[in-house]
């Protein structure tokens, strides 16, 4: 059931006729591949553009704070660079998920509104901690360098197992154990080290789930 | 090899298409008309035709809310159409390693 010959044209006539069963199959493989891709609102290759755009936001941090004998924190430059970068992440996530989901209404797109709504609930709790946490003294390597930098990832990566493990979403619980525990290790790089440790963990991680998804389409 | 018969309602080129463009939404989800006209690149009369043939088939649900230009039409494949496609695909599959 994979040739792909061209169907629009019988698709598109009168219908009763005769199908041959090959045919049939590719139609059946062609309208389920296409549909998988009108429907997806992280297509792979948005996943490779987010996988890049954590590398370089991080790796922008990593550069700013190279170097700093005491550890300060990351450089103005290097979080406007890495702001701007997630500003256009997005604004094409808005728009490919604008497109992805017009027409369709539903259980899953009000699912899907309520776990954005609870995930930037908890993006914004994990800051208020991170106030807390320079409130009472903490060092800056912490409060600027390993807690901001791991942090999300350990507790919205655990939020996003959670969900996952109650859907049975296997792909989506490895991504975010994967997160989790990339998080967890990379603590021990340090203030410094830790931003690029991020950086590649989440490209490597995210690069791997657009390889999974890409191959799941064309198996 | 599978002796079983391919469903005559799904077994026609854009009703094949419906179904299958259907079946990938999760279950209970709906869509457009005009989505799944854009999607199927149908026109408006092929796509009402092919889609009352499944809906007296009981394999999808229309349903209209709002009136005039403000109407909305929307389509969801039903519980029995999922069915009716599993059953199709491994027929299909049958026929196709019988070969």
């Amino acid at each position: 059931m994979n040739t792909e010959p061209d169907t629009n044209t019988s698709a598109t006539t009168g219908d009763d006729g005769e199908l041959d069963p090959a045919k049939a199959a590719a139609i059946l493989t062609q309208a389920t591949r296409q549909a998988q891709r009108e429907f997806d609102p992280t297509p792979p290759w948005k996943l490779v553009a987010m996988a890049f755009v954590a590398l370089l936001a991080f790796g922008a941090i990593w550069l700013s704070v190279r170097g700093q004998h005491p550890y300060t924190g990351p450089s103005a430059w290097a979080l406007v660079i890495t702001y701007a970068l997630v500003a256009v992440l997005i604004a094409v996530s808005v728009s490919t998920t604008k497109r992805a989901t017009a027409g369709v209404t539903g259980p899953s797109v009000r699912q899907r509104r309520t776990l954005i709504a609870a995930i930037v609930v908890v993006y914004i709790a994990v800051y208020v901690f991170m106030g807390a946490l320079k409130y009472l003294g903490v060092s800056h390597a912490i409060v600027y360098g390993v807690y901001p930098a791991v942090g999300p990832l350990i507790i919205v990566g655990g939020a996003m197992a959670g969900v996952a493990a109650a859907k049975e979403n296997w792909l989506d619980l490895g991504t975010a154990l994967a997160v989790v525990s990339a998080g967890a290790i990379c603590a021990y790089a340090g203030p410094v080290g830790v931003w690029l440790a991020v950086g590649i963990s989440l490209f490597v991680i995210v690069s791997a789930r657009a390889a999974v998804l890409a191959w799941r389409r064309r198996a | 090899m599978s002796s079983e018969p391919l469903n005559p309602v799904i077994h026609a080129p854009a009703r094949l298409r419906i179904v299958a463009t259907l079946a990938t939404l999760p279950d209970g989800d709906e869509l457009s008309f005009t989505r799944l006209q854009d999607i199927l690149d149908l026109t408006p009369g092929n796509l009402i035709t092919h889609l009352r043939k499944l809906e007296d088939a009981g394999y999808v649900s229309t349903e209209k809310t709002g009136n005039g230009t403000a109407g909305k039409t929307t389509v969801a494949l039903t519980g029995e159409g999922r069915k009716a496609l599993d059953d199709y695909t491994r027929a299909l599959r049958g026929l196709l390693d019988g070969l």
